[in-house]
């Protein structure tokens, strides 16, 4: 999850996962929809491939890339297992004040 | 003028306190420490600062929008980690508070903010999130508008 998140900080990055989205490319294509050397969007992608972010295919001596949805989903579900977990606690600890607010305004004990 | 995304994330959750109760655990920095983080900033009023610690992931930090005891709260969010995806001012989250019977029904909404909205460098990052969600739905996120075609 660090290293996605990581990988995908970098904007450059983010477009070229969206450019094999769907659909998969070869170095070159990639590097000619960008103003940078073809070396520099070859790091980029190795980047993203040891994050697991995109799939890398040899057809003779060019490779291909395309993204690997399954795992752009975890970035989702990172932001998913954050919220359950803090409104899970919200909800213990709200419940918890109005508990000790009954009890102050009636003392009687429950079990009568 | 705006398109709003739909949310990233989602969530309904009862809560047996009522909405009076429910909403200081917003706007009081002690209650905040019990759900979402130490603050080290918490001024609760349209355009406040938010400023949390939150415990694991670091910090994080936006401005307040809404604040309207005991009904609705919303702020934009981000994580101040350098370099992090979802930086300050790239997210909203919202939270509506409905009394059912003594308890409260709480709607939380995590939301991209329109892209017109924020930097351009967070632009990509919050349509990117908002592919993503559909996919993650089983759903097809249609053609990708962002990318500027340079050769077909």
């Amino acid at each position: 999850m660090d290293a996605q998140l990581r990988a995908l900080a970098d904007p450059r990055r983010r477009d070229i996962v969206r450019l094999v989205w769907g659909r998969e490319l070869a170095t070159g294509d990639i590097a000619a929809r960008f103003d940078v050397t073809r070396p520099a969007i070859s790091q980029h992608l190795a980047v993203l491939r040891q994050a697991g972010l995109v799939h890398e295919r040899r057809d003779g001596t060019r490779r291909l890339y395309r993204a690997r949805p399954e795992r752009l989903a975890e970035v989702v579900r990172f932001l998913e297992t954050f919220w359950d977990e803090r409104l899970a606690l919200l909800k213990r600890a709200a419940e918890a004040e109005a508990r000790e607010e009954q009890d102050r305004d009636d003392p009687s004990p429950p079990d009568r | 003028m705006t398109t709003h995304h739909p949310p990233i994330v989602e969530r309904e959750v009862r809560i047996d306190a009522r909405p009076e109760i429910v909403f200081q655990f917003f706007v009081d920095p002690a209650r905040m420490a019990r759900w979402l983080g130490p603050a080290t900033t918490l001024d609760a009023r349209p355009g406040g600062v938010i400023q949390l610690g939150v415990s694991g992931v670091h910090g994080g930090s936006g401005q307040f929008v809404v604040v309207d005891p005991p009904r609705r709260v919303v702020y934009t969010w981000g994580w101040d980690e350098p370099n992090h995806p979802i930086p300050p001012g790239s997210t909203r989250v919202e939270f509506d508070l409905t009394p059912d019977g003594d308890g409260t029904i709480l709607r939380f909404r995590h939301l991209e903010l329109p892209a017109d909205a924020v930097d351009d460098h967070t632009v990509g990052w919050t349509y990117y999130l908002d592919r993503l969600a559909v996919v993650a739905g089983g759903g097809d996120p249609g053609p990708d508008t962002m990318m500027p075609a340079k050769s077909a």
